[in-house]
């Protein structure tokens, strides 16, 4: 057990990062940028359709191009090509034109096969089945709140019949059972809510460079979230000791959990190079980039909830589907619920894990209904949610969240009931939005921290830095413990044959690396004044380290540099484990909305966001409130503008571009405020990493900022033009405005 | 709400689209074919001789100057000014990204304009002064500092479009509000989200660049 110390000079405080110069004048090298010398370039043949058959592949043209000098195929003739940017093969050629007129001469052949591409065309009856067991996989009901008497009087009803039916059965009684609930609920709302597909649209594209440096080993740069798992990978793939491969990821440009693995792409760059006996650099095209690298799936959902007059929910039936899953009910207290997912598989590139996965859709359906049904009951739904948040250690600390938010919006002056917010064509509307979320780190995770004669001070794991600055917070933790500046430590990560780092996903990696940097310092410190006691007259207890000196006894004696300098020859280097009560895990978050529209053109234009979140003890306030920033901006992109928008005839992706698939540009950034929830019994929790909260709800406030504005509820993301046009025409056809 | 136009993003460094466009290589690319065409081009090129257009084909030898360097390379007449700084001189700071004019990443500053240069053709820069944020003053009144300080930067693959696009706007903008610099580096997009940092830093940077 340990403590991060009571009192701290640089932990919590506003530190730039380390690598930030390099990265802002271009100097810092990505896995896209290196160049080994002799490198051939890469281009890579996809498949044009959604689904289709490979009948047959030629290369021999291909092959003769000039400057051409190796050809890979992974897709050969009977291969089935389950979407559009499904990899064919790829070219290596001396320059980058050459290789990409190289898989243009691949000459194919494609028997076209039926397609679905929209979860639409996939449900519909009779749409060709693109997946054995069907176009859409229905999960088995689950059920919360029930009584255990009233549940084992379900499953003796569903006992008897044929399996097939036991499923659909089951379902039905749950939501029976709940609808009796609801059945005495003061109010009751049922609505429908959706959300698109997104893409990650990493900046750099996936992919890598692969050098065989001898015939059994490999060394890649790879722009990845986990240096680790691609070096894992490789050498599997290549039938090569674990050790025989290196993966380098100095830098990286996003990955947002796209970016775990080695990917067929980077199996290919390596094949090509094996080949060629060259390097070989392999990076997607931005509209492959768009088709294969994964996405955030679509959610959909069918929602029944209900509360008593003074605002209790008391139910809820949720039907809902999607190209992925998401859990729900979402973070309140609803004392009796039952839910049924189906899984939608369509011809279109299938889902990775992206910032919070699963999350921001559940948010933003739950959210959504919870905000219809206050609506419904005639309450603040900020109120209202207060009355149903979860009853463990969340609760009040949703509280003290939403009452410093509600505050920095001036939710309780300025917002107007639904709809009664004007009568002009711009309406302002405000709303809010609850998330959670868990963050916890590894246990297996370690760090060497080595301090040599001449004072310099190098850390090393493999972890890697997506962005977050893990490469700082490293630094920061030991400058904090040595008593020196961050920038007198050598950060060493992204190196796969460096002790065991943590991958960068799921908030986990600061607090995975965290404690074995604390633990690895503090013990390198330790054998420091071990080794140099006896040569400043004192015990090891009785030195000290602060502000670059060596204190003896209280008083400093001498500088960080002439400590070292006693070690003689020998550095001490040692490796540091987790250590429990540095790091724990569970975070909530909520954050707020005010938004203009435009009724007559359906413009949404958000003018304030207030994000508060709480996340343990914060090391880097600078890096943290850029992360926070950064989730609330992606957020907003789901909110108002991002949409992988399929054609429903050819298959293809109408926008796997960066012009039409758009994304805020600085114009649409609007005042966001950030503030961190942390009275001491946060910081007294330890790190917990901040990636992926502050992304999780805005799309969801925004969505109820709008209905506020506009009075009625706009129930498809984003809030797009035609999506606001689309729900007031609805709203005036049912005559409700 | 009329500010609100979604296709109307700007070119870096704040030029309108049309501008930039009139600028960059989309104009010079009617002057210059791809190698692949050669065979109905040596007819062409036998009556265009002596006026019109120059046809370029097969390898083209360039001499760029960038960063004050000249830089003897070959291109294809098709070759963009990015694939060859980064391919050809292994100057790689700036960053592809979309490929087509969208996103900014790839901006560098040609005889003082701020321009895409993947759709800028290598081939219309010659004899022009290339400037890449390599280039910066890196000290405390440069860009690249202010970037740094104010954090506008994650995983910094957006940030040399950002800081170029930035730093050509404040050459002709030294005193910016708010609301110019927003317009003025529009045409770039950060995926992670830095918008904030970017536009504290483009303000702290236009004071510490009157203090060089
Ligand atoms: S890469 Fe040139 S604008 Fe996007
Ligand atoms: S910092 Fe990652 S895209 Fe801008």
């Amino acid at each position: 057990m340990a403590n991060w110390p009571e009192t701290t000079r640089l932990i919590g405080t506003r530190i730039p990062r380390l690598d930030g110069l390099a990265k802002a004048s271009g100097k810092a090298k990505y896995p896209s940028d290196v160049h080994p010398e002799k490198m051939l370039f890469g281009a890579i043949l996809y498949s044009p359709h959604a689904h289709a058959k490979i009948t047959s592949i030629d290369t021999t043209a291909a092959e003769k191009l000039p400057g051409v000098k190796a050809i890979h195929v992974v897709a050969k003739a009977g291969a089935t090509l389950r979407y559009q940017g499904d990899f064919i093969a790829a070219a290596a050629a001396t320059t980058e034109e050459q290789a990409r007129d190289a898989v243009r001469a691949i000459k194919v052949e494609y028997q076209i096969l039926p397609h679905v591409v929209t979860e639409e065309q996939a449900m519909a009856a009779g749409a060709p089945a693109i997946n054995r067991g069907g176009n859409v996989r229905a999960g088995r009901a689950s059920v919360h709140g029930l009584s255990d008497q009233v549940l084992a009087e379900i499953e003796k009803t569903v006992n008897d019949l044929p399996a097939a039916e036991k499923d659909k059965r089951r379902k039905e009684e749950y939501e029976k059972a709940v609808n009796d609930v609801l059945g005495k609920a003061d109010a009751v709302v049922e609505g429908t809510y959706s959300l698109p597909v997104i893409t990650h649209t990493c900046l750099e594209s996936h992919g890598l460079t692969a050098h065989w440096t001898a015939a059994d080993k490999l060394t890649v740069w790879a722009s990845t979230q986990g240096v680790q798992v691609v070096a894992n990978e490789l050498a599997g793939a290549f039938d090569l000791p674990a050790s025989n491969v290196t993966v380098l990821t100095d830098f990286m440009g996003g990955g947002f959990g796209s970016k775990f693995g080695a990917d067929i792409w980077g199996k290919t760059a390596a094949d090509l190079a094996k080949k060629t006996g060259m390097p070989v650099r392999l990076f997607l095209d931005r509209a492959q980039e768009h088709l294969a690298a994964g996405n955030r799936p679509s959610a959909a959902g069918k929602i029944k909830i209900g509360a008593t007059k003074d605002g209790k929910v008391t139910g809820l039936i949720a039907d809902t589907h999607g190209t992925g899953g998401f859990p729900f009910p979402y973070v309140y207290e609803i004392p009796v619920s039952t839910r049924v997912h189906s899984d939608v598989f369509v011809n279109a590139g299938g889902q990775r894990a992206f910032r919070a996965p699963g999350h921001p859709q559940a948010c933003a359906i739950m959210e959504a209904a919870m905000d219809d049904l206050a609506d419904k009951l005639g309450v603040d739904p900020l109120e209202f949610r207060i009355k149903n948040l979860p009853t463990d250690f969340h609760g009040p600390l949703y509280e003290a969240e939403i009452a410093m938010g509600a505050e920095l919006i001036g939710w309780r002056e300025k917002r107007k009931p639904r709809g009664q917010t004007g009568t002009g064509p711009i309406r302002h509307g405000m709303g809010m939005a609850l998330h959670q979320w868990g963050g916890g780190g590894a246990q297996d995770k370690k760090v060497s921290c080595t301090i040599h004669p001449d004072g310099s001070v190098e850390l090393k794991s493999a972890t890697q830095d997506i962005g977050t600055g893990a490469r700082t917070v490293l630094a920061i933790i030991a400058a904090e413990i040595l008593g020196l500046n961050p920038t007198d430590i050598i950060s060493n990560i992204g190196n796969s044959t460096f002790p065991p780092g943590q991958a960068s996903g799921g908030s986990t990696t600061t607090p995975s690396m965290s404690p074995p940097c604390y633990d690895a310092v503090t013990k390198a410190r330790d054998e420091l004044f071990k080794k140099i006691a006896a040569a400043v007259n004192a015990a090891p207890d009785q030195l000290a380290l602060k502000d670059g000196k060596l204190l003896v006894k209280g008083e400093p004696a001498m500088s960080w540099k002439d400590a070292c300098r006693k070690l003689g020859m020998a550095p001490v280097s040692e490796t540091g484990s987790f250590v429990p009560g540095l790091s724990s895990v569970g975070v909530g978050g909520c954050q707020f909305a005010l938004v203009a529209v435009d009724i007559e053109t359906g413009v949404v234009k958000v003018e304030k966001i207030v994000a508060i979140q709480d996340s343990g003890l914060i090391i880097d306030k600078l890096t943290w409130e850029s992360q926070v920033y950064g989730g609330v901006i992606g957020g907003l992109n789901y909110g108002l503008f991002e949409e992988r928008v399929m054609d429903p005839t050819t298959g293809v992706m109408l926008n796997a571009d960066m012009e039409m698939y758009r994304l805020a540009g600085a114009s649409d950034i609007p005042e966001i405020i950030v503030r961190a929830y942390e009275p001491h019994e946060q910081k007294a929790r330890g790190v917990i990493g901040v990636g992926e909260p502050p992304t999780i709800s805005t799309a969801a406030a925004i969505g109820n900022a709008v209905s506020n504005a506009i009075g009625v509820r706009v129930s498809q993301w984003p809030m797009s033009p035609r999506n606001v046009l689309d729900a007031l025409a609805l709203a005036s056809k049912e005559g409700k405005a | 709400m009329t500010e609100h136009d979604p296709k109307g993003r700007g070119a870096p460094g704040g030029a309108s689209r049309r501008e930039f466009l009139r600028g960059s290589g989309v104009a010079a690319a009617t002057a210059v074919l791809t190698g692949q065409a050669t065979a109905i081009l040596d007819e062409a090129q036998a009556a265009a001789q002596d006026s019109g257009p120059k046809i370029l084909k097969g390898e083209v030898e360039l001499t760029l100057k960038v960063n004050g360097h000249d830089h003897a390379c070959t291109v294809e007449p098709r070759s963009t000014l990015l694939d060859t700084l980064r391919d050809r001189l292994d100057i790689t700071g700036p960053k592809r990204v979309c490929d087509r004019a969208s996103c900014g990443a790839c901006t560098a500053i040609v005889d003082g304009e701020p321009v895409y240069s993947c759709t800028t053709l290598a081939v219309s820069c010659q004899g022009k002064t290339i400037e890449t944020l390599e280039s910066f003053d890196t000290g405390e009144h440069g860009v690249p500092h202010a970037f740094c300080k104010d954090d506008g930067l994650m995983c910094g693959y957006c940030t040399p479009g950002f800081v170029t696009a930035c730093k050509a706007f404040l050459d002709k903008n030294p005193n910016p509000t708010l609301e110019e610099v927003r317009k003025g580096i529009d045409g770039n997009i950060c995926r992670c989200g830095t918008y904030v940092g970017v536009l504290q830093a483009a303000l702290d940077a236009a004071k510490a660049m009157k203090g060089a």
